[in-house]
C-alpha cells in the first residue's frame, strides 16, 4: 500500500470495510448458529449489535475524515488489483469535500436507520438476515462514495443494486415484492449497462480509470469531442436509472413493497442518491459538455415537475413519498445542470435527512396501525401518536420550503444557482414545482395527522422508543442543519464557498421571498382543501377530468412499458424460444443423437463379440495400412 | 553363412504363426503366449537389422534397446493379461474366448 497521507484517509478506507465484515459476520454466524440453535430467536439482537456496532464505528471515523479534510483537504491513497499488461489499476480512495459530507450522510442514516430497524422489523423470520443486507448495503454505498477509480466505483454501484435488490424483496414470499425487486433491478440495470459503456469509453480514450487522470486527460483536450460526449451522455444514463430519473423513475414507487426502514434508507442515504453523487463527482467532465449539462438540466426539470405532480394524486403515502423523492432528485439534477454541485449536495443531504424522517414516520404510522398506507383511511392521528406526528410535520415542511427549517435554505440555494446560470424559463417552471412540492407535502401531512380519527384507529399507540428516538434526531437535524448554508464564523464561510471556493455565500430577497411566499400559499392551498374542505376537492378534479385520471395513472408510464414487454421483447422472446426448440433443439441436438443411433443400429452388427473377428479386422487394417505406405513410398 | 534373410524368414514364421494362434485358437492362455510369439518375432527382427545394417555403432545400439523395452512392455502385459484371465475363470468358470461376449450387442 502506497501512502503519502495522513490518519484521517486511512480512517476513510476502513468505514467501509468494518461494514462489509460485519456483514460476513453476520452471514457467517447465522450459519453456524443455525448448526447449533433451532430456534434462532435467542440469538436475533447478535445481528444488529454487529451490523450497528460497525456503521456506528464508521460514524465515529467520519469524523476522523472531516478534520483531517479541514485540516489538509483531503486526498487519495491507493493499493494495486490488477495489473494486465502495461494498464495498471487500482484500489483506491479519494476524499474530498463532497465525499467526506456523503460520507457523513450515509453513515448517519444508514445508523438511525439500523437502529429504528430493531423496533419495526422485530419478530420477523429473517430478522439477522435483514441486518446482513443493510451492512452489505451500507459498505456498498460508502465505498462508491470513496472510490477513486471508476472501475472500483462500478464495483461498489452494482453492489449497491445488489444490496437495494435483495432489500427490497426482503418479504419475496410475497409476490409483489419480488416483482418490485425484480422491476428496480432490472430498471436500473438498463442504467447500469450505459454506465459501464461510458466507463469503458472513457478509459478506452485515455487507459487510465482514475477518476481524476481523467479529468485532467478532458481538460487538456486529450479526448475527442465526439467520445467526450457520448461517454458523459452514457455515464449520466447510469444516474438516471440509479436516481430514478424519468423515464427510469417507474421502479422507486414499487420499491415500497420492502419493509418501510429500506425505504427510509434507499430514499435518503443510498442508492438513489448514488446517481446524483456519480454526477456530482464527474461534474468537471460534465462541465466539459454543455450540450450534456442542457440534457441534465432538462431531464432534472421534467421529473422534477412530472413526479411532483403523481405526488399529488397518490393515496398511498410511502408512494407520494416516493414520487416527493424522485421529484426532489430530479430538483437536485436540474440544478447540477446549472454546474450548482454545492447547492445540490446540500440538498441532497438535508433532504435525504428530512425524506429518512418522513419514511420512518410513515412507518411508525403503518407500525401502530395494522400496515394500512392509504391516507383516506387515516386522521387526527396527531392525538394518537404525537411525537410521530410533530416529527412528521417538521420533515414536510422542511421539504416544503418553510423557514427557517433546513429545506428553505437549500431550496433556495437550487434556485439561486439555476438564477446565477442565467436560465430563467427554468426558474419560472421550478417555482411551479416548488409550489406543487409544498403541496403535496402539505396534503401527505394534513390528512392522516390533523381531522377527526376514523372509529378503527382508536386503538393506536405511539411507537417504542427505539423507533421515535431516531424520529427526534432527525427532526432536529431537520429543523437545525440548513443554518450550515450560512457563514456561520471566521473560518467556515457558507455551505457553497466551503464545497467551492469560488462560490460566494449570497442572498437573493426577491427569490427568497417569493419562494417562501409560493410555500405558503400551498400550504394555505392544502390547509382549505384537505382540512377546512372549503375548496371542494372534487371541483378541481372536475375542471379536468382527462388530466386528472392521466395522473392517477402515472401519465401510463408503466402500461407503456408493459406493453413494450408484452408485445414486443415477449413477441421477440418468444421468436427466439421457437427457433431455440425447433431448429437447435430438434434439429442440431436432437438431430445429431439420432444420426448418431441410426448408424449405431446399422453398424452394431459389426461387433460380433468373437476375439478372432477383432483380431482379423487388426491383423487386416494394420496389412491395408503397411500395403499403403510401400505404394505411397515409389 | 547366416544372413538378414533368415533372421526375416525366421521372424515372419514366427509372426506367421502367433498370428495364427491369435485368431484361431480359443484358449486364453494361448492366445496370450501367441502374443509373446509374435513380440518375439518382432525382436529377432529387430536384432537381425541391428547387425546387419550398415549404420554407426550408436544406431545399431538403438536396435538392442528397442528390444529391452518390447521385453519390458510384453512382461508387463502379461502380467495384467494373466490377471484378467484370472478374474475371467473365477466369474466364468471358463477361458474360452467365444464365451467372453457380454460386450456384444
Amino acid at each position: 500500500m502506497e501512502s503519502n497521507n495522513t490518519l484521517g484517509l486511512h480512517a476513510a478506507w476502513i468505514i467501509p470495510s468494518i461494514s462489509a465484515v460485519a456483514f460476513l459476520i453476520i452471514v457467517v454466524s447465522m450459519r453456524i448458529a443455525g448448526y447449533f440453535y433451532s430456534d434462532r430467536t435467542k440469538l436475533a439482537l447478535l445481528a444488529p449489535i454487529v451490523s450497528i456496532t460497525a456503521i456506528l464505528a464508521g460514524f465515529i471515523l467520519f469524523w476522523l475524515v472531516l478534520l483531517d479534510v479541514l485540516n489538509f483537504g483531503g486526498g487519495s491513497i491507493s493499493m494495486n488489483w490488477l495489473v494486465v499488461g502495461l494498464t495498471e489499476i487500482r484500489w483506491g480512495i479519494f476524499v474530498d469535500k463532497v465525499s467526506v459530507a456523503m460520507l457523513g450522510l450515509v453513515t448517519f442514516i444508514s445508523l438511525l436507520v439500523q437502529v429504528y430497524s430493531i423496533g419495526y422489523m422485530k419478530g420477523d423470520k429473517h430478522f439477522e438476515w435483514y441486518f446482513a443486507i443493510h451492512a452489505l448495503f451500507a459498505a456498498a454505498m460508502l465505498t462508491l462514495i470513496l472510490a477513486d477509480n471508476l472501475l472500483f466505483l462500478y464495483f461498489a454501484w452494482e453492489l449497491v443494486g445488489l444490496g437495494s435488490y435483495l432489500l427490497i424483496g426482503f418479504w419475496w414470499e410475497k409476490r409483489s415484492a419480488a416483482e418490485a425487486a425484480k422491476k428496480a433491478f432490472i430498471t436500473t440495470r438498463i442504467g447500469d449497462v450505459c454506465l459501464l459503456i461510458g466507463i469503458i469509453l472513457l478509459f478506452k480514450a485515455t487507459g487510465t480509470f482514475n477518476i481524476s487522470t481523467i479529468f485532467h486527460i478532458a481538460e487538456s483536450g486529450g479526448i475527442s469531442d465526439a467520445i467526450l460526449n457520448s461517454s458523459i451522455l452514457l455515464i449520466f444514463i447510469g444516474a438516471m436509472g440509479k436516481s430514478a430519473q424519468f423515464p427510469f423513475h417507474v421502479w422507486l414507487p414499487d420499491a415500497m413493497e420492502g419493509p418501510t426502514p429500506v425505504s427510509a434508507l434507499i430514499h435518503a442515504a443510498t442508492m438513489v442518491a448514488a446517481g446524483v453523487y456519480l454526477v456530482a463527482r464527474m461534474m468537471p467532465i460534465f462541465e466539459l459538455a454543455p450540450e450534456i449539462m442542457l440534457i441534465v438540466m432538462i431531464i432534472g426539470l421534467i421529473t422534477f415537475i412530472f413526479a411532483g405532480s403523481m405526488a399529488l394524486v397518490m393515496s398511498d403515502i410511502k408512494r407520494v413519498l416516493a414520487y416527493s423523492t424522485i421529484s426532489h432528485l430530479g430538483l437536485m439534477m436540474l440544478c447540477l445542470g446549472t454546474g450548482g454541485v454545492a447547492a445540490a449536495i446540500f440538498h441532497l443531504i438535508v433532504h435525504g435527512i428530512a425524506k429518512a424522517l418522513l419514511f420512518l414516520g410513515a412507518g411508525s404510522v403503518m407500525h401502530s396501525i395494522d400496515n394500512e398506507t392509504n391516507i383516506w383511511k387515516m386522521g387526527g392521528l396527531r392525538h394518537r401518536m404525537p411525537i410521530t406526528a410533530i416529527t412528521f410535520f417538521i420533515g414536510a415542511a422542511s421539504l416544503a420550503g418553510l423557514p427557517p427549517l433546513a429545506g428553505f435554505f437549500s431550496k433556495d440555494e437550487l434556485l439561486l444557482s439555476i438564477l446565477h446560470d442565467g436560465q430563467y424559463v427554468v426558474l419560472a417552471i421550478t417555482l411551479l414545482g416548488v409550489f406543487l412540492s409544498a403541496l403535496y407535502m402539505a396534503r401527505v401531512a394534513i390528512v392522516p395527522f390533523l381531522g377527526s380519527t376514523p372509529k378503527h384507529l382508536e386503538q393506536s399507540h405511539e411507537s417504542s422508543s427505539i423507533m421515535w428516538v431516531p424520529l427526534v434526531i432527525l427532526a432536529i437535524l431537520s429543523a437545525g442543519i440548513g443554518f450550515l448554508i450560512l457563514p456561520l464564523s471566521s473560518t467556515y464561510p457558507g455551505w457553497a464557498e466551503f464545497i467551492d471556493p469560488s462560490h460566494h455565500f449570497e442572498l437573493e430577497p426577491w427569490l427568497m421571498i417569493l419562494s417562501i411566499i409560493l410555500a405558503l400559499a400551498a400550504l394555505i392551498f392544502g390547509w382549505s382543501v384537505y382540512l377546512r374542505k372549503s375548496v371542494s376537492a372534487k371541483q378541481i378534479i372536475e375542471f379536468a377530468p382527462s388530466f386528472y385520471k392521466t395522473i392517477l395513472n402515472k401519465y401510463y408510464i408503466d402500461d407503456l412499458y408493459q406493453w413494450i414487454i408484452d408485445k414486443c421483447v415477449l413477441a421477440f422472446g418468444n421468436l427466439v424460444a421457437l427457433f431455440d426448440r425447433v431448429v437447435i433443439n430438434d434439429k442440431a441436438v436432437d438431430g445429431s443423437a439420432i444420426s448418431v443411433y441410426m448408424s449405431a443400429l446399422k453398424t452394431r452388427v459389426l461387433q460380433t463379440g468373437y476375439l478372432f473377428t477383432y483380431g482379423a479386422a487388426m491383423m487386416l487394417g494394420a496389412c491395408g495400412l503397411a500395403i499403403l505406405w510401400w505404394i505411397l513410398l515409389d | 553363412m547366416i544372413e538378414l534373410t533368415h533372421f526375416q524368414v525366421l521372424s515372419g514364421l514366427l509372426f506367421a504363426i502367433g498370428l495364427y494362434g491369435v485368431l484361431a485358437r480359443r484358449n486364453a492362455i494361448l492366445v496370450l503366449m501367441s502374443i509373446e510369439l509374435m513380440l518375439n518375432a518382432v525382436n529377432i527382427n529387430l536384432i537381425g537389422y541391428s547387425i546387419f545394417m550398415n549404420a554407426s555403432e550408436s544406431h545399431r545400439a538403438l536396435g538392442h534397446v528397442l528390444i529391452i523395452f518390447v521385453i519390458t512392455i510384453a512382461a508387463a502385459e502379461l502380467a495384467l493379461a494373466i490377471a484378467i484371465i484370472l478374474r475371467l475363470y473365477r466369474n466364468k468358470s471358463s477361458i474360452n474366448t467365444d464365451d467372453i461376449n457380454i460386450m456384444r450387442w
